[in-house]
């Protein structure tokens, strides 16, 4: 190795990067546990949906408790501790200078993946809570909230102490998620474990909370990655830049009313799902901006943007399928249908899984200061990872119709409904099953990625690295 | 500038430092408008866009929100105005409801009653006769023979159905008002209606009591 291409390599993999090897590492290592944990219940959850008496005496893995703990899992171990991650190496990157007091996030992720496993086993054994996305005990929620509280403040203190005075639509959506957080978090423990409102009242804060984990959190997460790496790998200034405010604050600021539409049908007052329809629509603002913003991630020849414009895609499908189906007269064949689930699913593995994907492709490689070790495995997973969501989701979705159009109809039996919605929920499975190859695939190839980087320190193909040019303003 | 070494998927290159990238953007931010006098399109579109929304929420808003009034959950339904709930029953409405699920058990729903045990409506003196008797008859009930249209129904158990002591129903005077104007005008009945506040009149004149019997009833106007 020449000491030329070394300094091309210091150039681009920082001592910002080697001062976030750790927290990162750690919080993206037991993320893809979790990743893997979640995916191998969700397989088994859709297994049971549709052949009941699969594990049905082994109270476990009962349909019930292997739903919630694979929501737990997914939510609290996979998707919070990647986009902990990639917030922390985002915001320090941007903020220009090495993490602070590291030792917080490394404590932090440690007592936060020490509560999610807790929260799991105590579902298993029967002490979950009823209420979607806060399944775990009420006694493990604060700890969640210190341990994340303590994982955000090194990222928060790079966004306080950042170099530049500028700041980034990728800061923005970082911190916004980081704050966002703990605010939803509280609120809704709060109001529904602690001291519970009484009747609709609790729908009501529930249904908010579910819409604000995605709307508000997991959302603001994946664009702040997809903000960050479309720029930074096509060298480009992204189209329509100075609408990005505006895109910014029409998801924050709407995005929080749009929790009514997963009660329309239901017991409430009328203007509130209403008032979600309307802002589901009102948010088509915000996907169109983003779309302006990132459509240079779709067609480059690389790994992470790849992934990124997989993800970009599912969002922007996602928004607008929420926006229709969220009228009424759709509602009413879709809601609390399979299709909600795919919905879901959209979301989450699509949109949310994707784009995190990607940054971890990108982050990798810089905290490690070397190449992913192997191709074919990158493109088994993105291969799994694409084909995974797109059979899932189709499978549920239409799964979903068929149940919605058949419970509408008084002359199907209930049988015959199951029957009818059999063959998609095994499409469903079939494409779970995909998606659990491929995050297997995935976590393996990122601890031979890390057991690279221990055992050899010096990466042998550190030259790879090219110096990046600086960035020109754009030709409009 | 970029160079010739073909693309290695196990690794990203950047296309740009990090502080270029957000100096290049804060410099897209601070960006004046055009000044060589051309418009530029997408502010426009994007602003007609974000109009069109607006005006469509509001309009959605306008008419599915029931004004906001958290008794309504219906989105076509509007908020009661105060009063506007009494005066819309139709008694007509409540009476037949009322005939259909409790009186019908016994008289049917064609008003005809059971031969030689439930007396029929349809017809009968006593319905389109003195409405003074026919309240009574609903208010307190009714025990011992009784003739009706030319035939003795002899142990007659019409229970007591208004709002008075020993009465299983206490049905509201607004109640037995609409089921008795009901009956009066259904089948080939023609009788005048019967408004609550009669009734409330002869419970009030009467007090609480046990069932009427023939006799009593005759001596009534």
């Amino acid at each position: 190795m020449t000491s030329a291409s070394q300094a091309a390599a210091t150039a681009e993999v920082t001592e910002i990067d080697a001062g976030a090897r750790g927290p990162v590492s750690l919080l993206i290592a037991s993320g893809l546990v979790w990743l893997v944990v979640s995916s191998a219940l969700a397989l088994l959850q859709l297994l049971q949906a549709h052949s009941p008496a699969l594990l049905a005496d082994c109270p476990i893995f009962t349909y019930g408790r292997t739903a919630a703990m694979k929501e737990t899992a997914f939510l609290y171990g996979w998707a919070a501790n990647a986009g902990f991650a990639v917030a922390l190496w985002l915001l320090a990157r941007l903020g220009g200078a090495p993490l602070r007091s590291t030792n917080w996030s490394t404590v932090g992720a440690l007592f936060w993946n020490f509560a999610v496993l807790a929260g799991v086993v105590a579902i298993a054994v029967g002490e979950g809570n009823s209420i979607t996305f806060l399944q775990a005990p009420r006694a493990i929620q604060p700890l969640l909230l210190v341990a994340a509280a303590a994982i955000a403040a090194p990222a928060i203190l790079a966004w306080i102490g950042r170099r530049q005075q500028a700041t980034f639509a990728a800061q923005w959506y970082a911190v916004a998620a980081l704050f966002l957080f703990p605010w939803l978090f509280s609120a809704a423990q709060m109001m529904l474990l602690w001291a519970p409102v009484r009747g609709v009242l609790q729908a009501i804060s529930a249904g908010w909370f579910v819409q604000g984990v995605w709307t508000l959190w997991l959302a603001p997460t994946a664009l702040a990655a997809a903000y960050y790496l479309v720029p930074k790998i096509t060298g480009r200034v992204l189209p329509a830049y100075d609408f990005a405010p505006y895109g910014f604050w029409t998801l924050i600021v709407i995005g929080g009313w749009t929790g009514g539409r997963h009660l329309i049908g239901g017991p409430v007052p009328a203007w509130i799902p209403s008032i979600a329809i309307v802002s589901a629509t009102l948010l088509l603002f915000h996907y169109i901006i983003v779309a302006l913003n990132l459509r240079g991630a779709f067609g480059v020849k690389s790994t992470a943007l790849r992934f990124v414009a997989a993800g970009l895609l599912a969002y922007l499908v996602g928004g607008l399928v929420d926006a229709v189906f969220a009228f009424r007269a759709l509602a009413a064949i879709t809601q609390f249908t399979w299709f909600t689930q795919a919905q879901l699913q959209l979301a989450l593995y699509g949109a949310f899984s994707l784009t995190l994907f990607g940054a971890i492709y990108f982050l990798g490689t810089r905290i490690a200061g070397r190449a992913w070790p192997s191709s074919p495995l990158l493109r088994a997973h993105f291969a799994a990872s694409v084909l995974g969501t797109v059979v899932l989701v189709a499978g549920l979705a239409v799964a979903g119709l068929t149940q919605g159009n058949a419970l509408a109809d008084a002359s199907a039996t209930f049988e015959q409904i199951a029957a009818d919605t059999r063959v998609w929920l095994e499409v469903a499975a079939a494409g779970q099953a995909l998606l659990l190859l491929g995050n297997i695939v995935f976590a393996y190839h990122f601890i031979r990625l890390a057991l690279a980087a221990v055992t050899s320190p010096v990466a042998p193909d550190a030259v790879s690295f090219r110096r990046p040019p600086a960035m020109e303003a754009s030709a409009s | 500038m970029s160079d010739q070494t073909p693309h290695d998927p196990r690794f990203d290159n950047a296309g740009a430092t990090d502080e270029s990238l957000l100096s290049a953007h804060e410099r897209e931010l601070g960006k004046k408008p055009a000044d060589n006098g051309h418009y530029k399109m997408l502010p426009l579109v994007l602003l007609f866009v974000f109009s069109g929304l607006i005006f469509f929420a509001g309009t959605y808003l306008n008419e599915f929100s029931g004004h906001f009034d958290p008794s309504v959950f219906d989105e076509h339904g509007k908020p009661a105005q105060p009063g506007a709930a009494t005066a819309a029953v139709d008694p007509l409405v409540l009476g037949k409801r009322n005939y259909d699920q409790t009186c019908a058990t016994c008289h049917q729903i064609n008003g005809q009653g059971v031969a030689g045990i439930y007396p029929p409506l349809d017809g009968a003196e006593w319905v389109t006769g003195s409405p003074e008797r026919l309240v009574h008859i609903l208010v307190y009930g009714l025990k011992g023979p009784v003739m009706v249209k030319g035939t003795e129904y002899n142990a007659a158990a019409m229970p007591a159905f208004g709002r008075v002591a020993g009465s299983g129903y206490n049905w509201t005077d607004e109640r037995i008002a609409a089921t008795l104007t009901y009956i009066r005008q259904a089948w080939s009945n023609q009788a005048g209606p019967i408004t609550a506040e009669e009734v409330a009149a002869i419970r009030t004149k009467e007090g609480d009591r046990k069932e009427m019997t023939q006799e009593e009833l005759l001596q009534l106007p």
